[in-house]
């Protein structure tokens, strides 16, 4: 049972930087962007370029790279694995041979191939988690129920389903003590989770799970309650504490993007002759 | 908004903040980085079973987008959309088959696999050469984990389904 990482879940890193600063809406749309553009980019200067500006990013709102590259951890596995085939099994007819490993012929075209898709990989994870590294869950449940809102017209309940994320989200940390502090109490008693087979294991669960959701479930009919005490009523004529705003440096975070991902994307003819 | 709605809100936040917290209990973990969870889909099973499949899908959905936030994996746009909210909200269509959670949760389950089953061979589709066959692989790896998953949601939900009945009755709407 991992109770280590009950310490810090999440990727949030609470700093002060201008990229922390900056309207969640400002960020996820910048990302999308730059996701695209990462699919769109066909020539090494336009990832030697791409780089450089993920790198300023991260610069700008001082994360740790070693924190960054640690976020990679997930994909190490699949990058190796896909790497592997890229170069072993490319299906690359002909071509300047590099080596033969038996049956196994390498040629430089598949390295080359196999060196893009590794790095678009490793940029669209920097990428992505830029957004979480420095965006906190709340600010980023906000953003999402504000770029929702257009698609309330089609019946989408924004304001309710951020609701949810929201309770979500400061419920997660409650919870967590509540877990471990049960796995505790049922450990004392003699309860052994790490013995036995997976479905063992899941047996050992029962006296965790039943009252983590009684509690949990008694919880919401507390906060239920409470709400309705207040006046909650739903969505309509709602006012917040926290307005978000689209400030000018949102402005130009998002020309800045949107022009550095013209230029990575911009050698046409590269594109033209790549796809005849 | 009425007292049952708010109730119905509030019960589907605290599942949502389950799944988060569960899915960080790992209990067997697969070499290939796959992880069996402590019944992390329960929650959602149970409001799905409680508050019927549209709102058990509401609730994997979110559940799937808060996860995301905690835990992104992200290689591949349509990757992205099928491994976090399509495959927990497919565990919403539990709610179809509220008299026979087992049958529900089985169908959930199956569901959410598909997810991650097509998810698996558009990921191959992208960065794999051609001609290598990916369904077989990435049936075999998602099924390594859901399959133990399943069948321990099954018990784990039919236990807590139990338990709350007794302390709380299933108010039907």
């Amino acid at each position: 049972m991992e109770l280590s990482r009950f310490v810090t879940i999440g990727q949030y890193i609470a700093t002060e930087s201008p990229v922390h600063r900056l309207d969640p809406r400002t960020k996820i749309g910048a990302v999308t962007l730059l996701m695209v553009v990462i699919f769109l980019v066909r020539d090494f200067t336009g990832y030697a370029l791409l780089t450089a500006f993920l790198f300023g990013i991260v610069v700008l709102s001082r994360i740790p790279v070693s924190h960054v590259l640690r976020g990679l951890r997930p994909i190490v596995f699949l990058l190796a694995v896909t790497l592997i085939l890229n170069v072993f099994f490319s299906g690359i007819e002909g071509g300047q041979v590099l080596f033969r490993l038996g049956p196994l012929v390498v040629t430089r075209e598949a390295v080359v191939r196999a060196v893009f898709i590794g790095y678009r990989l490793i940029a669209l994870v920097v990428a992505t988690s830029l957004l979480t590294f420095t965006t906190s869950p709340v600010e980023l449940t906000d953003g999402i129920e504000r770029l929702l809102r257009p698609f309330r017209r089609i019946g989408v309940p924004a304001h309710e389903l951020a609701m949810m994320m929201t309770i979500a989200l400061r419920f997660i940390p409650t919870l967590l003590e509540e877990t471990e502090k049960i796995i505790k109490a049922q450990m004392a008693r003699g309860a052994e989770f790490e013995r036995g087979n997976v479905f063992r294991r899941a047996r050992a669960l029962v006296p965790v799970l039943v009252p983590l959701f009684v509690s949990a479930f008694r919880r919401a009919e507390e906060l239920a309650l409470a709400m309705e005490a207040r006046c909650y009523r739903g969505g309509e004529k709602r006012t917040r504490m926290k307005q978000l705003r689209f400030a000018p440096r949102d402005a130009f975070a998002m020309g800045v993007t949107v022009a550095a991902s013209a230029i990575f994307a911009l050698p046409f003819e590269t594109w033209v002759a790549f796809l005849r | 908004m009425n007292r049952q709605s708010l109730q119905r809100l509030v019960e589907l936040g605290i599942a949502i903040a389950l799944v988060v917290v569960l899915s960080n209990v790992r209990i067997y973990k697969l070499p290939q980085g796959g992880s069996v969870t402590a019944g992390s889909m329960v929650p959602i099973f149970y409001v799905a079973l409680r508050w019927g499949a549209k709102w058990g899908i509401i609730a994997g959905i979110l559940a799937g987008v808060v996860n995301y936030v905690f835990e992104p994996f992200f290689v591949h746009p349509v990757q992205v959309l099928l491994d976090y909210p399509v495959a927990f909200g497919a565990l919403g269509l539990a709610g179809l088959f509220a008299r026979q959670p087992v049958v529900g949760i089985i169908v959930g389950g199956a569901g959410r696999w598909l997810a991650h089953f097509v998810s698996g061979v558009v990921y191959f589709a992208t960065y794999a050469p051609k001609g290598t066959s990916p369904a077989v692989y990435s049936a075999v790896y998602n099924g390594s984990y859901m399959l133990p998953e399943v069948v321990i949601s099954v018990i784990l939900t039919l236990v807590v389904l139990r338990a709350m009945q007794r302390i709380r009755p299933m108010q039907q709407a």
